[in-house]
């Protein structure tokens, strides 16, 4: 779960990293409002959980009271690649002497947390990379033995700095990994963190995403994940318990697994249109399948359904007598095709018949689609 | 021979007591596969389907001779009975729970590598040679003997994979699934190096999907060592950008983990990549594969 920008920067503040005087509004008033506490100029900014704000026009200066009730005017109910503007973060503006950038991320392959830290802010650490590289030190923690202010220092070193930016950087990073533990963040960033004039350092942006995996465990509290989920059927995948995208096709899709789906959605894609990608993880029962079914349904326009699941740790048998119930229930008039293998497949092959779904013993995805394609008339 | 297990590894089930640890206890033994214990602190003493239950790893050990463990505990104590288990002595450890903090699996890597012991998973099916034995949860009805490899992120699409291979007859040395985690306990071109030495593999199939970079540093390990021929699939590729398909490991962001992008690396490499999974047949057929 990625955090709003008020949001991580609450957080990094209760950590001890030093963040500008701000406040949130959700309406003009409150903007000026808060401007008024922290005194113009101020920085207005769209809190959207997408990257690239700035460049997309989400991040603006207001110098007065007029420009500031014109910029949150336009900002607030905007929209910035798709996601409504629904508050503004008004903070001060400061005087910059130069721009910094630290995160820490994971490292998928070596398994390691990774800290990068450069001389080179406010730009993608990814573009600094290509263009500067020699600007960029970075470091793996060993997950065993944990990480210590004397590694930010060395790390720091690398990039030739002066004795006081470095110490006052280190204890940053040294925060910044202590949020990140405390938090089971998937990453931390601060981009920029800023030098002010007199030489302190003040980070001006937040980023922090937590790990879903985790959440009941992190002691400090979090904003709920499930009202963050925008889209109301991909927010109902949640609350039962699998993973719902929402796409814009017309063909329905059931799998037990991810890889699954996501190849079955890739062969739906060759000759039609899948109208979501869903999978249960290893959780099917009766009730799960009855409910996934009751949410595949929830589009109106769809075509045919195509249910494929393996019985490997996923007790097939008892989720088609769910799809069962639910044919029963709603009496659904389009075609369901399924591929259902592995434990007690003979069983619930039975069962999908009896309640007229359309099952496929083959392998090959490739072939019930085939199937798919025929029922629904063969046409795109 | 095979990789990982033969028909001689001992086995022990931790959370054999669980409502998944008990079902597939039935299913690895009726596969015959030597389960010769289980292990659910406080439940010592009982049995599971006539299989011995202790309260230890340590214990199970000492009584049994196990030498592999495969994981049905919930994923919030898997980090504990993980490193319990390496304690034990344990050498293989199959870890099946999905849904493991991150921050846990990156302790439980660093530990199996300090240990020198070998894991998969997080969020794996386990190992299947067929014939022999598995550890794990793989429906065994999919898969026949033969002499190709397997690996997968993917649970459900390895079995896919064996059912295509197994239906056109040819058969499979060891289906591993090596997770779908961001971080795993094992990357792919470690399990890619065990297949080129094994005397009972001719030729492997890689079964990946969109996120990370496993793909890519297998494709490395392939151009400058592996002599077997190599076939894959990536799957995910109407993924939209920036969202989690299910894995946690399945998230595209920006140009890296793309499928074209692993498609290249893999090409590059000289290993074939199939478009779809139902090419596999062709595939297996044209290098006169069993």
């Amino acid at each position: 779960m990625r955090l709003h920008e008020f949001e991580a920067a609450n957080v990094f503040e209760a950590m001890g990293i030093p963040v500008p005087r701000r406040g949130i509004a959700g309406t003009v008033e409150e903007a000026l409002l808060v401007a008024g506490e922290i005194g113009y100029p101020v920085m207005l900014k769209s809190q959207v959980l997408v990257g690239g704000r700035g460049l997309a026009g989400g991040v603006k200066a207001a110098y007065n009271e007029e420009e500031l009730k014109e910029i949150a005017e336009a900002l607030l109910g905007s929209e910035i690649k798709g996601l409504a503007v629904q508050n503004l973060l008004v903070t001060e503006k400061v005087d910059i002497s130069k721009e910094l950038y630290v995160g820490i991320t994971i490292d998928g392959y070596s398994g390691k947390p990774v800290i990068v830290a450069s001389t080179e802010g406010g730009v993608s650490i990814e573009k600094t990379a290509h263009t500067a590289p020699e600007k960029i030190a970075s470091f793996h923690v060993d997950p065993l033995f944990g990480f210590y202010p004397y590694q930010a220092r060395t790390l720091l070193r690398k990039l030739g700095l002066g004795q006081n930016l470095l110490i006052a950087w280190a204890d940053v990073i040294s925060r910044l990994y202590h949020t990140f533990c405390e938090y089971e963040a998937l990453i931390v960033e601060i981009n920029p963190l800023v030098v002010l004039p007199n030489g302190r350092l003040l980070a001006v942006d937040a980023v922090l995403e937590v790990d879903n995996s985790a959440l009941s465990r992190i002691k400090h509290p979090l904003p709920d994940w499930l009202g963050r989920i925008e889209n109301p059927l991909e927010r109902k995948g949640r609350e039962i318990g699998v993973t719902y995208v929402d796409l814009d096709g017309d063909i329905g899709l059931i799998s037990s697994g991810a890889g699954l789906g996501m190849a079955s959605m890739d062969i739906i894609g060759e000759k039609m249109r899948p109208a979501n990608f869903l999978e249960t993880g290893g959780g099917i029962t009766e009730d799960l399948l009855h409910k996934c079914m009751e949410l595949v349904m929830m589009k109106s326009d769809l075509r045919a359904i195509f249910i494929n699941i393996y019985g490997g740790i996923n007790p097939i048998h008892e989720g088609a007598k769910g799809v069962a119930r639910y044919i029963k229930e709603h009496g659904v008039k389009i075609p369901i095709v399924a591929k259902a293998l592995g434990n007690h497949q003979e069983e619930t092959w039975e069962i999908f018949r009896s309640a007229g779904v359309h099952v496929v013993t083959e392998a090959a995805t490739e072939k019930a689609v085939e199937r798919l394609f025929e029922l629904v008339g063969g046409s795109k | 021979m095979s990789i990982l297990m033969d028909e001689s590894t001992r086995v022990i089930v931790q959370g054999i007591t669980g409502r998944i640890g008990s079902i597939q206890t039935h299913w690895m033994l009726v596969y015959g596969t030597k389960v010769v214990g289980g292990v659910t602190p406080g439940k010592g003493g009982s049995t599971v389907e006539g299989v011995p239950v202790f309260d230890s790893v340590e214990g199970a050990v000492k009584e049994t001779g196990a030498n592999a463990s495969v994981f049905f505990v919930p994923a919030a104590f898997v980090l504990d009975a993980f490193l319990e288990t390496v304690d034990a002595g344990i050498k293989l450890i199959v870890v099946v729970p999905e849904h493991i903090p991150i921050h846990d699996v990156m302790k439980m890597r660093a530990y199996a590598i300090e240990k020198g012991i070998r894991a998969l998973g997080p969020t794996t099916p386990g190992i299947l040679v067929p014939g022999k034995g598995k550890i794990g949860i793989m429906p065994a009805s999919l898969f026949a003997q033969g002499r190709v490899g397997i690996i997968s992120r993917s649970g459900t699409l390895s079995y896919e994979f064996a059912g295509i291979l197994s239906e056109s007859r040819v058969g499979q040395s060891t289906v591993v699934g090596m997770g779908a985690d961001h971080v795993v306990l094992t990357n792919l071109a470690d399990i890619l190096r065990l297949f080129e030495e094994d005397g009972a593999t001719d030729a492997v199939i890689i079964v990946g999907e969109v996120g990370g970079e496993q793909e890519e540093r297998a494709a490395r390990f392939i151009h400058e060592k592996m002599t077997k021929p190599v076939a894959a699939y990536i799957a995910g590729r109407y993924s939209p950008q920036g969202k989690q398909m299910g894995h946690a490991g399945a998230i595209v962001r920006g140009s890296a983990g793309t499928v074209g992008a692993k498609q290249e690396a893999f090409r590059e490499a000289g290993v074939e990549v199939l478009a779809s999974p139902i090419h596999l047949a062709e595939w297996a057929r044209k290098h006169n594969l069993k």
